[in-house]
């Protein structure tokens, strides 16, 4: 049972790891705290959710949508708003993120009503079994996607031209603008980025989980937690911090009480802030 | 931010003491002559939204400390002055001080730690704070075996007086504030916490102990948000754990004071009347649209104008002044 | 030196690591009151985090700092400030939407523990000493470089510091500016202020110095007077070398 709980959790963790990909990159370049971010989630998973309902679209085959329409939305969040209030005090970015949450959440909830929705595939009962430890397909298929898409985003910022742009801007903005870095249009991409991975996560998400208008704010909640663990604005301690929460919570469920995991995320977070603010791998930016 | 010339830092300008004083006796007489349960709600309701806006100004306005995590204080007041009327039959007054109370014993064990913290960092520890403390009171039952806050089925107080006892209650909670603000704004202390705000390690290079000053503001910041929630859960007479420990209590605080101008006296009255008066028709014009539109207001004002209405309106008398 | 010898600040053994770093390594020094003590060295020598570990900013890793004959090692800023050690910043950090008197102010109710009445008599006294009485109701942010700087040492006069340490105090003065600050550091010690400057200017450095001390690599290479310290071979080799040879 342990070693099933630990699987379990290592599976949820990967999920947990893609989105907070996008929230740490988000933070790491222009420091916004994005209370939206469990919003795009939701709107990957309800891209995914429409393309199967209508079109009979596998979820696995619609990320490439949800990525694309995530990437624009966030383009132009950033673009149209955030650029605005990016070089105000956060506070200003915070609660510019929360109003586009508030904007978000409720629309969708007048689109799309408060009810729950989930995907059912055909091969979604079906399992690997190996000594006596059950594994869904879809989870693994997942948790394979999610260790791709974070490898895949270091990458992209460690390898490409435009991903030297936004670590060079994150770095020093006035440095990188006298290099010629364009930093609006370098944020927009971040944030786009940021949004597109997230939404491939919502779409993963969509396969195996119910998913509904309101339920952004509890994701937001999470990749806070996986950020702070593995250090916020250090893309790979995502994965580090998403695979251990994912066990974690795993765990606490399994032994003690499913309500209790998430006052344990809560606590684990505010423990982590206070002693270890700089995450586990103590690469996290501390100001 | 209010200049105060050297030297003047004591005499109070004539005209506003007087003025504040008539708009005092004026909000004092109104329901003598104003018998309407309506109108008196939407009073009361604005006089709390000033007097919570007042405490995140405290705190978070003047030291820039974000402080997303009050709504514990406010759950914290409202269970503890729930717990104690109707399990103590402590009488109300009492109830909604001893709130005050437990709260400022969480806020210092919490504010330590917490208050060194920089930037992002306390504001996501104090947003988990509040949802840990919501958490904990939804679970305690279920976990420890045991009937104490009655988790997510709440707790029912005793029927509440008039909308008027609220009124006056929220009255004099708002300009006791009120008054505290002025005199903070005026007093070291709030030299040393508009210092924090602008360069807080220079501020402890020359003598400030922010640590303990950021403890005094979070503390009283903490004590008058528990009166307050204390106050409105008599007032709702029916709490649950989501209610009182919202993270929208929390965001209509920062919103308000927000609106109205962070770290000013006035901030919190002109932020929380705006949004309570805009908020009350269009909720009951566009139910199913106000969070939406709230969330645009929310946008436009941060984009068009980051200093709020207070701020902005400061700014422009100095700059036509020309400075 | 004159005759009154008094050791009012002293550190034995300070060393101080960032990871595998030796910012500061066994460092021994005395300051003797009424003096003006120069520190040089070059970038990254550890002067500032000399004066870090001073004042309390940072802790020593290793070795003590006394401050009048009391151990003040590990002790909060603000209780060294309010003992009567101040230092003003490379970087200056004004409270800048502040007025330039109610920064003073803040230093003189905090750091000079007085009440705020008293407070602001000081700032007036102190305002007009350092010549920025003119701008004394200016939003601090909106002040000249030479004002800023001038703005530091008001808030560091305003604590009624015993000791002063400036950390590069002159950069980015122009060479009249320069004298003008010079006169006013000498006026300071006038007040019985006890300096430690840190300075690239050498000219300056040297003119005002009493004694000097010389930083390379986190260790302590010379000491003496400044000509003492200009004739020493190791000194020249380390850090006139740099720039000169
Ligand atoms: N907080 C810190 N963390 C890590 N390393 C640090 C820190 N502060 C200083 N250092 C390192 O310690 C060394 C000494 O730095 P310090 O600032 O004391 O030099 P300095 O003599 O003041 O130089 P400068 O003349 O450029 O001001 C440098 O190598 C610096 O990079
Ligand atoms: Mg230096």
């Amino acid at each position: 049972m342990l070693i099933q709980a630990i699987i379990t959790g290592l599976l949820l963790g990967g999920i947990y790891a893609v989105y907070s990909a996008g929230f740490s990159l988000i933070f790491g370049v222009m420091g916004v705290v994005n209370i939206a971010h469990g919003d795009l989630v939701m709107l990957g998973a309800f891209t995914s959710y429409w393309l199967f309902t209508l079109g009979h679209i596998d979820p696995f085959l619609s990320i490439p949508f949800s990525a694309l329409t995530l990437f624009i939305v966030g383009y132009g969040i950033q673009r149209l708003i955030i650029n605005r209030v990016v070089e105000a005090p956060p506070i200003m970015s915070y609660i510019c993120t929360f109003g586009i949450h508030l904007i978000i959440a409720n629309l969708a909830l007048r689109l799309w009503t408060a009810d729950y929705r989930s995907i059912t595939t055909s091969y979604c009962g079906s399992h690997l079994e190996c000594a006596g430890l059950v594994i869904p397909y879809a989870r693994l298929a997942t948790f394979g996607m999610a260790v791709v898409m974070v490898g895949g985003l270091y990458l992209f910022l460690n390898r490409t031209d435009i991903g030297r742009a936004i670590r060079a801007t994150a770095q020093d903005r006035e440095m990188a603008r006298l290099m010629g870095v364009r930093a609006n249009h370098v944020y927009a991409m971040t944030f786009g980025i940021g949004a597109a991975i997230t939404g491939v996560a919502g779409s993963l998400i969509s396969s195996y989980f119910v998913i509904y208008p309101q339920m952004g704010l509890s994701y937001t909640v999470t990749a806070f937690c996986v950020v702070v663990l593995g250090g916020m604005g250090y893309i790979p301690g995502a994965l580090l911090g998403g695979l251990i929460l994912g066990v974690l919570e795993s765990l606490t469920a399994t032994y003690w009480n499913a309500g209790m995991s998430s006052a344990l995320t809560f606590f684990i977070l505010f423990l982590m802030l206070i002693f270890m603010p700089a995450g586990i791998t103590g690469k996290g930016i501390v100001e | 931010m209010i200049q105060t010339p050297p030297g003047r830092a004591f005499t109070l300008p004539r005209k506003a003491v007087l003025l504040a004083a008539a708009v005092f006796v004026t909000l004092i007489l109104v329901p003598a002559f104003c018998h309407q349960g309506y109108a008196l709600r939407l009073m009361g309701m604005i006089f709390m939204g000033i007097a919570l806006a007042s405490c995140w100004n405290i705190m978070s306005g003047y030291t820039g400390y974000i402080d997303f995590g009050p709504a514990a204080y406010f759950g914290i007041g409202a269970y503890a002055t729930a717990l104690l009327m109707v399990r103590g039959g402590v009488p109300f007054f009492l109830s909604i001080v001893l709130g005050g109370v437990v709260a400022v014993a969480f806020a210092v064990p919490v504010g330590l730690p917490t208050l060194r913290l920089r930037g992002a960092y306390f504001a996501i520890a104090t947003f988990a704070f509040a949802e840990a403390t919501r958490q904990a009171v939804l679970e305690w039952d279920r976990v420890l075996g045991v009937n104490f806050f009655q988790g997510s089925h709440g707790i029912t107080l005793p029927i509440g007086p008039t909308h008027q006892f609220f009124y006056y209650t929220f009255l004099v909670i708002m300009t006791v504030l009120f008054v505290i603000t002025y005199l903070v704004e005026r007093s070291r202390m709030g030299y040393a916490l508009k210092a924090i705000h602008e360069a807080e390690d220079a501020a402890e290079l020359i003598g400030v102990n922010t640590l303990k000053i950021k403890i005094y503001a979070y503390a009283i910041s903490a004590f008058f948000t528990a009166v307050i929630g204390g106050v409105d859960a008599y007032w709702l007479t029916y709490i649950t754990p989501n209610d009182v420990f919202s993270v929208h209590i929390t965001i209509k605080m920062v919103i308000m004071c927000l609106l109205g101008g962070m770290g000013t006296l006035l901030g919190p009255v002109v932020g929380a009347s705006f949004l309570t008066l805009i908020s009350e028709p269009l909720w009951a014009r566009f139910p199913y649209d106000y969070l939406i539109i709230i969330g645009v207001i929310i946008v436009l004002v941060i984009v068009a104008m980051p200093k709020g209405i207070v701020g902005t309106l400061l700014e422009w008398k100095v700059d036509s002044r020309g400075t | 030196m004159g005759p009154e010898q008094n050791i009012i600040l002293e550190g034995r053994g300070v060393s101080r690591y960032f990871g595998a770093l030796a910012a500061l390594s066994g460092i021994d020094f005395s300051l003797y009151e009424g003096e003006i003590l120069g520190l040089i060295g070059p970038n990254g020598s550890g002067k500032t985090t000399l004066f870090n570990v001073i004042v309390g900013v940072c802790r020593p890793s290793e070795g003590k700092v006394f401050f009048e004959g009391r151990d003040i090692s590990g002790m909060s800023p603000h209780r060294i400030c309010q003992m009567g050690i101040a230092k003003t910043s490379q970087i200056v950090q004004p409270f800048t939407r502040m007025t330039v008197a109610e920064n003073v102010l803040v230093g003189a109710m905090y750091g000079g523990g007085l009440p705020q009445k008293e407070a602001w008599e000081k700032t007036r006294e102190i305002l007009a000493f350092v010549n920025l009485d003119k701008v004394m109701n200016t939003p601090s942010g909106k002040i000249s470089i030479p004002e800023r700087r001038r703005l530091e040492l008001a808030r560091a006069l305003a604590t009624s510091a015993k000791v002063i340490l400036l950390d590069e105090n002159m950069a980015g003065l122009n060479p009249n500016e320069i004298e003008e600050a010079l006169d006013l550091l000498r006026a300071i010690r006038e007040r019985g202020v006890t300096l430690m400057v840190v300075e690239h200017i050498m000219r300056a450095v040297m003119g005002i110095s009493d004694r000097m001390i010389v930083f390379n690599y986190g260790e302590k290479i010379a000491e003496g007077t400044p000509r003492e310290v200009a004739e020493n071979p190791s000194v020249i080799r380390a850090y006139l070398g740099d720039k000169y040879a």
